[in-house]
């Protein structure tokens, strides 16, 4: 199973599922970053956490332990 | 016109409206929509009970509130939860709901969810430039008649559209509710619906069916527990339901909207590769700090100078005008100075503001906060804490409003009760006049590491607050927005506002604590020796003896040192050497003094426009001691004087930042970061007076 933390700068993937709760799942729907959503890994801050995506129109910023929740599609 | 594709009528046609309130995502342009609209009668308050910024305008017999930017009404942070209270407990006569037309398909679904408010509201498709630029081709009127409200396309930036604003939601109808949920859902909405009486109902009823704590009757709250269990039994999470069904309806409507997209890259996807470079971007960011601080520090020292030349002058005329001695010191040395110690504070404000609001609204400040992530984690704070922290170094007051860019209200406290420590320039008088006497070649050596002492006590203090405080951890799911130009006209009014609302608030507070010093410092009326200044440092100076601090001259220079840090040399001055005495001033003795600090400001503001480009150059290093040094040498030891420095780095900085702390945390808590910082420095002080040889 991978996982949004595990993606190469530039590479591209679904969202199969974000297991998360609380606060930090209601803010990653609202962002954008939901089950079916397709998204990019920009890239990594400087000292490799946190991590930037791109989810439709939005860049969002997220810690490699949040990352760590959302679950990609295969393929 | 209002809305002709409209499916139901205007409610009221042309009737007049009182309060209209703006409801949007962050950053899609709703204070720069108020702006347009209603030019320069902007108003800068704080909602009740909390630091979020309540922005008012007033547009004929309308007010606009400008509510804090929202993603959605499942509040997941205080602004939004209280945008949501301010909408259910005292809901607006009718909404503009503001939204990014560059990123329509996610900012669709608050508009979906606003429709169940049951108030009048109009859409505003806000930054139709940037959706252009972007490659989208929109068609509003289509989303006018699917939604059945008026749609209007802006440009708030640039005022365009925004005349069409006002009678499109004046004539706005009540929408019917945008979306239809699954059947189990809807039947379970209805259920809770019949027992509230608002017409917001439907959307109270979504809030509770998704566990959210908001006001509604009992019947209504026990019909939703009810409902809930029954929907779990089915394998339903009403929460997932509900926001799956708005954006499953945000993007039918958003396709239909759409009548084309070419997707171009954008100026942010070019910018961002270098700002957020690994090794260019923090370098950059480095530099970008070090000059909102030049910035700052340049351009007001000398309209601090100019209040101080002020002060000087009206004291100078109190003085000439014969009042009795003791009459004429409280009005000089008490009121005007306390006047003058508010105001002082106005121009690093104003100036801090506007370089706050310029990084705040380009988007710089996000990206600092996720270059910063990393390194503020160690310490339990989120990214974006970086900055109130290292405006710290140059003023503590400006500092600890600027922890409102935090998301959490547990993440502004732990920010805001480290930001004291931070060695602010007020502090380096004090710092210099004993290194320069008992450090000499190793003077700097001892500033630097009283700056790192400061740095490091404010870091341990938020880490601690995390670590034993219970307070939520720190999240770093944050969105990046795209790098805009600000309008300098917004800027300016909102720096002024804001400013403004400091010195309203602050003066009373100030002007107090000046008076009380006054009091003590000069009754009963006689020497220095026999006022309630000396009885009370005496007292104050047994308390310090285990420090090895027992001289009531030193000790007594810490209690004027609470209204601002530079007091202290000058208190030091009165006591060791006595007081100066006051310069009578003639009328137009004065008035020519008065221009001449005005001309001199406007020259240093001039000489400051220069320096900001120019290389960063240290001050000029000071000539032999002062008498004051000379005297101090005398009374104190190397070690005692060290003591000393570090007791005045960590204790209170000065009534500005506690009435700063205070209208950012509440009373408890600055009750509560008065009694720490004072005890912190007393054991840090007197740590230092056993380790040191
Ligand atoms: N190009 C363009 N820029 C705009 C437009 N409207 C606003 N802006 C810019 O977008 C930025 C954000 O605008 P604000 O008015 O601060 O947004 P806001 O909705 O009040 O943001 P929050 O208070 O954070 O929720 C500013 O830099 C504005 O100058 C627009 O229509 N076009
Ligand atoms: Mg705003």
């Amino acid at each position: 199973m991978r996982r949004l933390d595990e993606l190469t700068p530039g590479e591209e993937a679904r969202v199969r599922a974000v297991e998360t709760s609380g606060h930090v799942l209601r803010r990653l729907f609202a962002l954008g970053l939901r089950p079916g959503a397709r998204v990019r890994l920009l890239r990594r801050a400087p000292l490799g956490d946190p991590l930037e995506v791109r989810v439709g129109e939005s860049f969002v910023a997220l810690r490699q332990a949040e990352a760590r929740g959302v679950v990609l599609e295969e393929g | 016109m209002g809305c002709p594709r409209c499916s139901t009528p205007a409610v009221h046609p042309g009737r007049r409206l009182a309060r209209i309130a703006l409801l949007g995502n962050p950053n899609t342009g709703k204070t720069t929509l108020i702006n347009a609209l209603a030019g320069t009668r902007l108003q800068v308050g704080n909602w009740p009970g909390t630091t979020v910024e309540k922005l008012e305008a007033r547009l004929g017999d309308l007010t606009l509130v400008d509510l804090p930017g929202t993603y959605s009404l499942f509040a997941t942070t205080p602004e939004e939860r209280l945008a949501r209270d301010a909408l259910l407990a005292d809901p607006p006569d009718a909404l503009l709901v503001v939204l990014d037309a560059g990123n329509l398909e996610r900012n669709l679904p608050l508009a979906l969810e606003a429709t169940e408010l049951g108030i009048p509201m109009a859409v505003v498709l806000n930054l139709f430039d940037e959706a252009r630029e972007k490659g989208y081709d929109l068609d509003p009127a289509r989303l006018e008649a699917l939604l059945g409200v008026p749609v209007v396309a802006t440009v708030a930036s640039r005022g365009e559209g925004v005349d069409r604003l006002i009678e499109a939601v004046q004539t706005a109808p009540v929408p019917a509710p945008a979306v239809i949920y699954p059947p189990a859902i809807e039947r379970a909405l209805a259920r809770v619906a019949g027992a509230i009486d608002a017409p917001a109902a439907r959307a109270i009823a979504a809030l509770l069916l998704a566990g959210e704590p908001v006001a509604a009757p009992e019947t209504a709250r026990k019909a939703a527990e009810a409902a809930r269990k029954e929907l779990a039994a089915l394998g339903l999470d009403p929460f997932l339901e509900i926001t799956g069904a708005r954006y499953a309806r945000a993007r039918e409507l958003f396709q239909q909207t759409l009548r084309g997209h070419n997707p171009r890259p954008t100026l942010t996807d070019r910018l961002d590769r270098f700002v957020l470079h690994p090794v260019l971007g923090p370098v950059l960011f480095l530099l970008g700090m070090l000059f909102v601080f030049r910035f700052t520090f340049l351009l007001s020292a000398p309209w601090v100078d100019f209040i101080g030349g002020v002060q000087e002058v009206l004291a100078g005329w109190t003085y000439g005008l014969g009042l009795p001695g003791l009459l004429a010191s409280f009005l000089a040395d008490g009121l005007v100075a306390g006047v003058g110690t508010v105001l002082a504070f106005a121009p690093v404000l104003f100036f801090l503001y506007l370089a706050m609001s310029f990084l705040e609204a380009s988007g710089f400040l996000a990206r600092s906060a996720f270059i910063a992530d990393r390194l503020m984690h160690a310490a339990g704070l989120p990214g974006r804490a970086f900055i109130p922290l290292v405006l710290g170094f140059g003023c503590n007051v400006p500092a600890v409003y600027a922890t409102r860019t935090l998301e959490s209200f547990a993440d502004r406290l732990r920010t805001a009760l480290a930001i004291p420590f931070m060695a602010c320039s007020a502090r380096l008088p004090v710092f210099a006049l004993f290194a320069a006497v008992f450090f000499r070649e190793r003077a700097a050596l001892v500033v630097f590491a009283l700056y790192l002492l400061g740095l490091a006590v404010g870091l341990l203090t938020a880490w601690l607050l995390g670590r034993f405080g219970r307070l939520e951890p720190s999240t770093g799911v944050m969105e990046l927005p795209p790098y805009r130009l600000p309008r300098a006209r917004v800027l300016l009014l909102q720096a002024h506002a804001r400013t403004m609302s400091f010195v309203k608030g602050a003066t009373g507070p100030i002007l107090l604590a000046m008076v009380l010093i006054w009091a003590l410092l000069h009754l009963p009326p006689g020497p220095l020796e026999q006022s309630l200044y000396a009885r009370v440092a005496g007292a104050l100076a047994h308390l310090f003896a285990p420090l090895g601090l027992g001289d009531w001259r030193l000790v007594g220079a810490l209690i004027p040192g609470f209204i601002a840090k530079e007091v202290v040399v000058g208190a030091l001055g009165v006591s060791f050497l006595g007081a100066a005495p006051p310069d009578a001033l003639g009328f137009l003795a004065g008035l020519g003094q008065l221009a001449a600090a005005f001309l001199a400001a406007l020259q240093g503001t001039l000489a400051a426009l220069l320096a900001l480009f120019g290389l960063p150059s240290l001050p000029a290093a000071a000539g032999g001691p002062t008498a004051l040094q000379a005297a101090l040498r005398g009374a104190v030891t190397a070690k005692a004087a060290l003591v000393y420095l570090v007791f005045v780095l960590l204790y209170t900085p000065c009534v500005a930042t506690l009435f700063a702390l205070r209208q950012e945390l509440g009373r408890r808590w600055t009750t509560f970061s008065v009694g720490y910082q004072l005890t912190v420095a007393y054991l840090v002080a007197l740590l230092a007076a056993r380790i040191l040889p």
